[in-house]
């Protein structure tokens, strides 16, 4: 971890908590004078007292010795004991209320015991782990106690939410960033806009000038028709000319930016999609696959939705109302006035119905959630209400949930259809006033004759129509902001995450891979605390199948996870015919290691796509040998289209074991030097079963193999067993070395296996050799 | 029904806290240190308590907390407040929506405390009457009576009651 990450981590405690960030300075230093020396290894807050009420509790882990430090206002009170009088360390889960008790002596008092929320057990989990540790007589890698705290406390809340390092202002400058390439079509746009704008405010003028200098003169006789005639048809082809060049703007603009729009959201899509391709696993199983496909679809489509129209009309709506409002008073001061005082109010006032359609909304959203849920429970699951009788019921939940939300949605247009004649009388209450204002002067009762003429106050009354749009833009305008920003935030948040696998810059390739598999001391954790692989070593020849059994959650996957380098090892080393697997070429050492799991994804596609997928060149000869070897070929045939049948989302218009027997066709053809079988044959009958094993042992022929499975009937051709569990390498050696280890791990397993499937007196003969 | 469940116990479990400070039970081989978990916390928080020994097996299954012997009743009331234990909210103190999150500052019987939802999280009902809500680490916060909270808590939460 950076001391970026682990800084953003305290921000996001300071921010989202109420808690400390850090074990504080001063108690640190008090707590390291207690524990005898050495400095804090791992600490943790307990956030609830025996009354369980919200205190704060701090355990603290030295080298020797265990502190419990209470601390309550300004008292301090600070206890230790011995690491080694720690007997029994037991972490148990609750509601919310989780306890980690550490024993001693049997039959003695607790030397601690400590209660907190979901909040700390994490943190709790790895003092739990270090302990428990230690009575096993086993070290921890040494971490910055700092560290682990912060992100274990600040981890869940990072993992819901997609933080960026920087405010909105930056988040929304980076991404008009996006626009660089394209500034000489976005300046175009914009200009096209401004004179959109622009040109929208020529025609009011100009009718006014038609009527002051045109219509009304001859109306009262001053002047004659054709005195008047040019300078009227001047003034018409100007009006005409103006909304010509507005509308050839409005086109300019709305192409222009409507397509520059999709580029840039092209762009960002496919930098998000490549940087997908580039991370780890380990960010795949932090975050939801819903949204991930959701940043890298709607997401984007959003930010389209900003940079073509969003961006371009907020900045015009303000341009458009200082325009009116310039025009505006430097044609009658008083009445402009009159018009423009109350704009910002009238923003404020779409700005607060705003935030109240959003409360609404939320409400409507919640019960159209329930909605959804029935909807989306009872389809996929309309085989058990129909044997169940339940259509009935299920049609009631259903309409009370839709008749609630129908009152919500109705709510809601009570509500903006209120508001909107509301806004238009205001509106229309300014030009009331205008006209009250107006009136006296235009008709000329005493001084005031004369000062406003016919034409000016008819400009006015068209400007005034201009007054409403840019309000609802204003008015609408954080809305805006805030959905542009919220998805640009979650899109930097991937392009802002690093891969944990990175290639050195001297990677090597190995042409061919001879199979060599060497673990030494190999130590792994994906939270970086808890190890999942404690130590393990072994030595695997070129060709050598490898067997790999044990309890589930022992780390047998974590294994093969780390022999495809899905993740970096954080102790020991692994090579590949002896060379360190963190100095080769990963995308070239991929390339040559052939993976078949126990649920076998194929893509969407056909057959002959999900076969050729390793090895997109491979001939129909390649492919139909391969489809062959693996036991497809009979049942491809049989497929309304051949090998030209679509498989469908995920392959699932096929069986499991059908499924199976593709994606060891992809395997054959890939041709790899080292093979993991995950699970290859667990969830299948014994007849395909059969078919598999045949198809898999053609597969292995000639690899470095390594097969994980929990029937061990199907690991008969293995030359060496590994036998994992707890993350070790508990037992090692020949399916009848490990039957002869009385009480072995091994030996259990298997005696277990042949109780479920054979009958007692075969396994009598069996056990008698 | 109940020869389903061949662990029920009432008058005869024995029940008492030990010095370590666990709740113990005389299990098959010897006594037993347990925790207790609650089968129905919302609905029917005394009935159907699970005890189950430091391997996570269940020991024994209480039907009724009060067929108890008052002594076991004593000793496991402890244990059964931990274990349904829940933050209480008395008072909504803010709300604020963000990206993905949605933030809550609230007041507690237990203290002050800010916690977050996702924000397609929707409180839940429960069967007692009330609400529960689940934040991102997996805490929870019940509202017994929404009609109890004063008006600006109301107000703040008027979205997410029904």
């Amino acid at each position: 971890m950076t001391a970026q990450a682990m800084a953003t981590d305290q921000r996001i405690i300071e921010r989202y908590t109420d808690q400390p960030a850090r074990l504080p300075a001063a108690l640190r230093q008090e707590i390291e004078a207690r524990l005898g020396g050495g400095s804090v290894q791992l600490y943790a807050l307990a956030d609830l007292d025996a009354a369980l009420q919200l205190s704060e509790t701090w355990l603290a882990v030295g080298e020797s010795r265990v502190a419990v430090c209470k601390t309550s206002g300004r008292t301090i009170v600070i206890r230790t004991f011995a690491r080694a009088a720690v007997q029994l360390v037991r972490l148990e889960p609750g509601l919310t209320c989780n306890t980690l008790l550490v024993l001693g002596e049997p039959g003695e008092p607790a030397l601690a015991h400590f209660r907190f929320t979901h909040r700390q057990r994490r943190a709790m989990e790895n003092v739990h782990f270090l302990l428990e540790q230690a009575l096993e007589g086993r070290g921890v890698e040494r971490v910055d106690p700092d560290e682990v705290y912060a992100d274990s406390v600040a981890g869940p809340v990072r993992e819901a939410q997609a933080l960026v390092a920087g405010n909105d202002m930056s988040v929304l400058f980076r991404l008009l960033s996006y626009l660089q390439p394209y500034r000489g079509k976005v300046l175009f746009g914009f200009f096209s806009a401004v004179v959109l704008t622009a040109l929208a405010l020529i025609p009011p003028y100009l009718t006014g000038i038609l009527i002051d200098e045109v219509i009304q003169p001859v109306s009262d006789g001053a002047k004659t028709v054709a005195e008047v005639r040019e300078f009227a048809w001047l003034a018409v082809g100007a009006i005409g000319l103006a909304y010509a060049l507005r509308q050839l703007a409005a086109w300019a603009r709305l192409r222009l930016m409507a397509i520059l729009g999709e580029h840039v959201a092209r762009d960002l899509r496919t930098e998000l999609y490549a940087h997908l391709q580039r991370l780890s696993l380990s960010f795949f199983s932090r975050k939801k696959t819903g949204s991930l496909i959701t940043r890298v679809t709607s997401d984007t489509d959003r930010l389209w939705d900003f940079l073509a129209f969003g961006f371009v009309d907020v900045s015009l709506a303000i341009i458009q109302l200082i325009g009116l409002a310039i025009v505006l008073t430097h044609l009658d001061m008083q009445l402009g006035l009159v018009m423009t005082i109350p704009v910002p109010f009238l923003c404020l006032w779409v700005y607060f119905h705003g935030k109240q359609m959003n409360t609404l909304f939320l409400r409507a959203w919640r019960k159209w959630s329930r909605v959804t849920d029935v909807v989306s429970d009872t389809i996929p699951g309309m085989k058990v209400v129909k044997a169940f009788n339940q259509e009935g019921r299920e049609r009631e939940r259903f309409n009370h949930r839709n008749h609630d939300v129908t009152d919500e949605f109705n709510r809601i247009h009570m509500v903006w259809t209120a508001f909107w004649p509301a806004l238009m009388f205001a509106v229309r209450g300014m030009v009331v006033v205008v006209w009250v204002l107006a009136l006296p002067r235009l008709l000329g009762d005493g001084e005031t004759v004369n000062t406003l003429t016919s034409g000016t106050f008819v400009a006015f009354l068209l400007y005034m129509v201009m007054f409403i749009q840019p309000i609802d833009v204003i008015g609408q305008m954080a809305r805006i902001m805030n959905r542009a920003t919220s998805s640009a935030h979650r899109i930097f948040e991937v392009l802002d995450t690093e891969p944990q696998v990175v290639d050195s810059d001297e990677a090597l390739r190995l042409e061919p891979i001879e199979g060599r598999v060497t673990f030494e001391n190999v130590v792994f954790g994906y939270d970086g605390v808890r190890q999942v692989i404690k130590g393990i070593s072994f030595d695997v020849k070129p060709g050598e199948m490898i067997g790999l059994v044990g309890p589930s959650g022992g780390g047998k996957t974590t294994v093969t996870n780390l022999i495809a380098r899905f993740y970096d090892v954080t102790g020991g080393h692994i090579s590949i015919d002896g060379v360190d697997l963190r100095h080769l070429d990963t995308g070239h050492t991929r390339q040559q290691l052939g993976m078949v799991l126990q649920d076998p994804y194929l893509f969407h596609g056909t057959v002959i796509e999900n076969i050729r997928y390793g090895m997109p060149t491979a001939t129909i000869d390649q492919v139909v040998e391969a489809a062959n070897a693996a036991n497809a070929h009979d049942f491809l045939c049989k497929l309304p289209n051949g090998y030209e049948t679509q498989v469908g989302e995920r392959g699932h218009t096929l069986s499991g074991g059908e499924r199976q027997r593709i994606s060891i066709a992809r395997a054959i053809l890939h041709d790899p030097r080292i093979l993991i079988l995950d699970e290859a044959t667990s969830s299948v009958d014994t007849e395909t079963e059969h078919k598999i094993q045949e198809a898999l042992d053609r597969l292995c022929a000639g690899r470095t193999v390594f097969a994980i499975a929990h029937r061990l009937s199907t690991l008969r051709r293995a030359d060496r067993i590994f036998v994992v569990e707890d993350g070790k390498l508990v037992e090692s050696g020949t399916h009848p070395e490990l039957i002869a280890i009385e009480g072995g791990v091994y030996r259990n397993l298997y005696e277990l296996q042949l109780e479920m499937h054979a009958p007692k007196n075969e396994i009598e003969t069996i056990r008698r050799g | 029904m109940t020869e389903a469940i061949p662990k029920l116990s009432g008058v005869e479990l024995s029940l008492w806290r030990g010095e370590d400070g666990r709740l113990w039970t005389q299990g098959e081989s010897g006594p037993t240190a347990v925790r207790v978990v609650r089968c129905f916390p919302w609905s029917d928080p005394g009935c159907y308590v699970s005890l189950r020994d430091t391997d996570d097996d269940e020991v024994a299954l209480v039907r009724d907390v009060s067929d108890l012997k008052p002594d076991s009743r004593r000793a496991l009331a402890y244990s059964l407040l931990e274990a349904g234990f829940v933050l209480e909210i008395e008072a909504i103190l803010s709300v604020e929506e963000e990206i993905e999150i949605r933030t809550f500052s609230v007041r507690t019987r237990q203290g002050v405390r800010k916690f977050q939802t996702m924000r397609d999280e929707w409180p839940r009902d429960l069967p007692g009457g009330g609400l529960l809500i689940r934040d991102v680490v997996g805490d929870l916060y019940m509202l017994r009576d929404p009609q109890d909270l004063d008006a600006r808590s109301q107000k703040l939460l008027w979205a997410f009651l029904d």
